[in-house]
């Protein structure tokens, strides 16, 4: 038996994917730890996983108001301005401020092994200090060497903040500090995210860890109706940022034969009579009963969908959604629409396609059997268990 | 309207994938971070446009991986119509 910790940043869809694959190692034995932000750590993880949770916000006062304010500046910046803030607002001050949490958790569990998400670096930080062997959790497929390729000095600009990092940090600066040597786990396949340069023998593509557990969230199951039905949701996005896209799905798809069940808040409406609409919704429960599926582009959105054959029309808002939007595209699973300037005409015209042209469909089962022969979380799970040895 | 300037607006167009409205036409003024909000991927997606549409004569990717990361986020749409006419023009 051994232990686990999982170093997540506050982002639920980092976190979903570390589910599955704790359960996958606990019910072999192992004993399973996250560290994390306490606000976001006690939304996602089920109340039996251990949750170590960070400090004080470097100010000294509650996380909660930074991750609000990091919040709601995300849902502003797009476009390479958007990476710029990623980087400079978001992901090298969680670095710096996640760390002194990070450590104290693993001096208080003493793991085994460390499993850290790509853009939890303080994970990263704290594994090579102390000299434990650890994995990087590619929970996105889009990954800053893979989306930056052919913008030679925007990746160097990224490498040089971590370079920096290191250095503020006291650390001997590495190159790609964020990926392990010795494991580097992606929880997509091939067949999704495209051909790979990254070494193949430390390189693990898993699939998706679709967890089993998740919130809870009511649904009226009743209000389904026959005939073909459609699930849409841009993920946690607020209803401000997508007022005009919600508008654009409301008037392109209000006049089509078939049902639309919609993540959104309810004061955005009035909808056509054909849309139920609720501010969440159980989307691994909904995905058996519906035909296509209309998103944002978030990778665990993506892959739940592609796990159940669905094909999608994908409107990509920002950060990695623009490179799984192309990834869906590219596979033939999904059409990709404008999320900035949305049109009903567009919209209305690109799910009539993804439902009616059997190619998008078959190129979703042809993802879907992907998944199935990578394993998931219990193959994550394996190579986790090899870090031990 | 310059030949250039209405190829480079179309090809932005089949990039974002999306008809302009007539009342935002793409002018030389039009930034590609602010107006646009172009993506990383989608420039290059831009790239490959322009080179099936100028083949070797304008090495749009060499261009760009020159450009910093504050250049690439002000860069506006003159600016690559500019590159692509010189390079046209001293061919």
């Amino acid at each position: 038996m051994a232990r686990i910790l999982f170093v997540v940043p506050p982002m639920t869809g980092h976190i979903q994917p570390t589910l599955a694959v704790g359960d996958a190692l606990t019910s072999r034995g192992h004993e399973c730890a996250w560290v994390g932000h306490g606000e976001v750590l006690e939304r996602v993880l089920p109340r039996d996983m251990r949750a170590l949770t960070l400090g004080a916000a470097p100010d000294g006062g509650p996380w909660r108001e930074e991750l609000e304010r990091i919040r709601d500046r995300a849902q502003e910046v797009r476009g390479l301005a958007g990476l710029k803030f990623l980087w400079e607002d978001v992901l090298i001050p969680l670095a710096h401020s996640m760390l002194p949490g990070v450590r104290a958790a693993v001096d208080e569990f003493e793991p085994d092994v460390v499993a850290v998400d790509q853009q939890a670096f303080a994970g990263a930080f704290a594994a090579r200090e102390k000299g434990l062997p650890w994995a990087t959790l590619a929970t996105t497929s889009a990954d800053r060497q893979r989306s930056l390729a052919d913008l030679p000095r925007v990746l160097a600009w990224t490498e040089e903040r971590l370079t920096q990092l290191q250095v503020d940090l006291g650390l001997e600066p590495l190159s790609s500090p964020e990926n392990s040597l010795d494991c580097v786990l992606v929880f997509s396949t091939a067949a999704l995210a495209g051909a790979s340069d990254a070494p193949p023998t430390t390189t693990h593509f898993v699939g998706p860890a679709l967890s089993e557990r998740r919130p809870t969230v009511g649904f009226p199951t009743d209000q389904l109706a026959p005939g073909t039905r459609v699930l849409a949701t841009l993920g946690t996005l607020n209803g401000e940022r997508g007022g005009r896209f919600f508008q654009a799905l409301a008037e392109g798809l209000g006049g089509m034969d078939l049902q639309v069940i919609l993540a959104a808040p309810p004061d955005l409406g009035p909808f056509p009579a054909n849309f139920i609409v609720r501010p969440f919704l159980p989307i691994l429960d909904l995905l058996p009963h519906v035909s296509a599926v209309v998103c944002h582009g978030g990778h665990n959105t993506v892959c739940e969908s592609l796990a159940f054959a669905r094909p999608l029309v994908v409107a990509p808002i920002k950060d990695d959604q623009p490179v799984v939007a192309g990834q869906v595209v590219d596979c033939g699973a999904g059409l990709r629409v404008s999320f900035g300037r949305p049109r009903a005409a567009h919209l209305q015209q690109a799910l009539g396609r993804v439902l009616n042209e059997p190619d998008f469909e078959q190129a979703a089962t042809r993802v879907q059997a992907s998944f199935h022969k990578a394993g998931g979380a219990a193959r994550a799970a394996d190579h986790l268990e090899a870090l031990l040895s | 309207m310059s030949d250039t300037l209405q190829t480079v607006g179309r090809m932005i167009q089949e990039v974002i994938g999306d008809d302009w409205d007539l009342d935002q036409p793409i002018t030389l003024e039009t930034s590609f971070g602010d107006d646009l909000e172009l993506e990383s991927i989608e420039f290059v997606s831009l790239a490959e446009a322009l080179k099936v549409e100028y083949g070797d004569e304008v090495d749009f990717v060499g261009w760009l991986s020159t450009k910093e990361l504050d250049e690439i986020i002000q860069l506006k749409v003159g600016d690559v119509v500019e590159f692509i006419d010189l390079c046209r023009s001293s061919n």
